[in-house]
């Protein structure tokens, strides 16, 4: 056991429901998602961003659209789809069990 | 990425006079990412093709890879182009160090996803090249004794062997003198030794670089 992996291990778990409660609140642009995680902290470099955004794209969790950008090629734009707002809902309540469940024990 | 041409870039604007008086002249290179065009200094090309390469490699099981590095691609575009300027108009390393920083080597997004899975060292590629630096005639026999990790004597006089009766191995020297690429550059260097190719031995082998030149150039 060491705790450097355990805290990643944790990170880990929670970084797609991040990604997906980011996309949630606007249709955004990979920076803009990288900006919102990094000021949380929880992610350190952006590589980790990319692959996570296509698996979910793929899983059916995201769509994206094109948007032309006048700093250059147009950009993707991510937002979620009906699919991907569900298992947002259930994150969202499986997050909350969770935070109530280690306050229970906390406080013991 | 793709490299487009190659061409002597000599600036001699008098804002850059005293930044040109330290660097000399440089090549650079002229790129295309994510569908921008960017100059850049051919050492920092050289690094980030390794770098672009080495990544593709980590993501190469990933369903989906080629979206993956178009994705970040795209995003190396808009970091170098926040770090270029009309005063400053080639990429360099420097700026090519920072970019691999922000985005992470493989290592970096493997420890930051928390995947469990063994850290994936960038393995290089392990190609035959003719060795320019050790060679006596067109650098084969030090080639392929870089290849092996032998001493380059023991393959030369193996040739010298087999050339003694017909000259099989004069015929057997030429074919790969001719089949066989030159290891011109740094990352050629590096995969003809086999090493793994990573920032480290690159920084070694592109500082051993410069001394050479510098040394030839007596600087």
């Amino acid at each position: 056991m060491n705790v450097e992996n355990n805290k990643a291990q944790m990170r880990k778990g929670i970084l797609e429901y991040c990604i997906l409660l980011v996309i949630s609140g606007n249709s955004c642009y990979a920076s803009d998602i990288i900006n919102k995680l990094k000021e949380a902290r929880v992610i350190v470099v952006e590589g980790t961003l990319y692959p996570l955004l296509t698996r979910q794209k793929n899983a059916g969790l995201l769509s994206y659209r094109w948007e032309e950008s006048s700093q250059g090629p147009p950009r993707k734009y991510y937002e979620l789809t009906d699919q991907g707002r569900e298992y947002l809902a259930e994150l969202d309540k499986s997050w909350d069990e969770l935070v109530e469940s280690v306050k229970l024990i906390r406080k013991k | 990425m793709v490299l487009n041409f190659l061409y002597i870039f000599a600036d001699d604007t008098t804002l850059f006079k005293k930044v040109l008086y330290e660097k000399k002249m440089k090549i650079t290179v002229s790129i295309n990412i994510g569908g921008m065009a960017f100059h850049i200094d051919e050492d920092a090309y050289t690094e980030l093709k390794i770098y672009l390469r080495n990544l593709d490699r980590y993501f190469a099981k990933e369903p989906g890879s080629a979206e993956i590095m178009a994705d970040i691609e795209a995003r190396i575009a808009d970091l170098l182009k926040a770090r270029i300027n009309d005063y400053k108009q080639v990429v360099t390393i420097q700026d090519v160090r920072e970019v691999i920083n922000t985005l992470g080597t493989p290592e970096d997004i493997s420890d930051d996803s928390g995947s469990g899975h063994e850290r994936l060292g960038s393995i290089g590629y392990h190609r035959m090249y003719r060795d320019p630096d050790n060679r006596i005639i067109a650098g084969v026999c030090s080639g392929m004794a870089a290849y092996w990790r032998i001493d380059p004597w023991i393959v030369r006089v193996i040739f010298i062997i087999i050339s003694l009766p017909g000259g099989l191995g004069i015929l057997i020297y030429v074919i790969l003198w001719i089949v066989l690429p030159e290891a011109k550059t740094t990352a050629q260097k590096i995969e003809m030794k086999g090493e793994p190719v990573n920032i480290h031995n690159i920084k070694d082998s592109v500082k051993q670089e410069f001394d050479n030149v510098k040394e030839k150039m007596n600087l």
